[in-house]
């Protein structure tokens, strides 16, 4: 891709070097896809998965943050599924990022890229700022 | 490093040579069936597929030719900026070949994506893949595979060519590798 994002999380900066290396093409949050609608029809909650491939016609959702937030991705990610059947997504779990960093000789490099902010993101989307909300409110 | 201080870092066996030399047969016969009455091209990628390489091959009972390619790797001794390099390319052309690539473990599919397309770009007649194992847990990239020996679960295997730290690959077994190795590294 042209440029590069900033992106949320060290780990998607290093799945995006990964993804460079092999020449698979990437985007990075593209697209936001609504799953929550209040009475009046607005949307209360949507879901933005970190990288979209084109050649592959694939979503990739990284997440390496913790357990709480873990839960409510996968939360999001089944209303996803229910309302975009069509859509393909792949969760990326940090037990898969750990695992991929293995392969790479990088362990080293995984716990440092796991959990932690790498820049900070360019803009806010509306499924970080619904899910900033529900921690805050939490 | 002698193999018995090699097996000391082996938490378990996962597939042991009897079953692993029983499935290269099968997947031989197998072969040797679906492209009968025309020529094969194997092309191996080193390292790892060596073993399986020399062994299938021997298993395969029509006229085969071999070949052989190494892709660098992404992670140590490769620059983060770096794209993926053909560090050794095929000796002959393969257009208007029956090439089967063969491949030790396929698992996020990137180095396999790469190829198909590299090998794709040569026009061969037909490109196919296989496998020894597969872990599909840790697929990032979709790949139709045409042979496939095992799928395996998802936990860093070592032997029968495959390595952690270039060590390992003379196991003739398929074994998992203790976490505190790597964990200790």
């Amino acid at each position: 891709m042209t440029g590069t994002p900033r992106f949320a999380h060290a780990s998607e900066a290093e799945l995006a070097r990964i993804l460079d290396y092999y020449k698979v093409e990437w985007q990075y949050e593209p697209r936001t896809f609504p799953i929550r609608w209040n009475a009046e029809g607005m949307v209360t909650e949507s879901f933005a998965p970190d990288f979209y491939l084109p050649e592959l016609d694939m979503y990739l959702e990284l997440t390496t943050l913790k357990q709480s937030l873990v839960r409510k991705k996968n939360r999001k990610l089944r209303y996803l599924r229910e309302l975009y059947p069509m859509i393909r997504i792949k969760l990326f779990y940090a037990r898969d990022f750990k695992a991929l960093m293995l392969k790479y000789g990088r362990l080293d490099a995984a716990a440092s890229l796991i959990g932690i902010e790498g820049q900070p993101p360019p803009k806010k989307t509306v499924a970080t700022a619904v899910e900033e909300a529900d921690v805050s409110a939490a | 490093m002698p193999a018995s201080a090699l097996e000391q870092d082996v938490a378990e066996v996962l597939i042991d040579e009897a079953t692993l030399q029983a499935k290269v047969a099968e997947l031989g016969a197998l072969i040797s069936a679906d492209y009968e009455g025309r020529q094969v091209t194997l092309v191996s990628v080193l390292k790892g597929a060596l073993p399986f390489m020399a062994d299938l091959m021997r298993a395969i009972s029509i006229a085969v030719r071999i070949d052989l390619m190494e892709v660098s790797s992404y992670g140590s001794g490769t620059e983060s900026s770096g794209r993926v390099r053909i560090l050794k390319d095929l000796s002959s052309s393969i257009e208007d070949k029956h090439v089967l690539i063969v491949e030790d473990i396929i698992d996020t599919g990137l180095t396999l994506n790469y190829l198909t397309q590299y090998l794709g770009g040569k026009q061969p007649a037909s490109l196919g893949i296989c496998t020894l194992l597969d872990k599909p847990a840790r697929r990032l990239v979709e790949i139709d595979l045409d042979y496939r020996g095992f799928e395996i679960p998802d936990r860093f295997v070592i032997g029968y060519g495959l390595d952690y730290d270039e060590i390992y690959r003379n196991l003739p077994y398929i074994g998992v590798l203790r976490p505190e190795v790597y964990e200790g590294a």
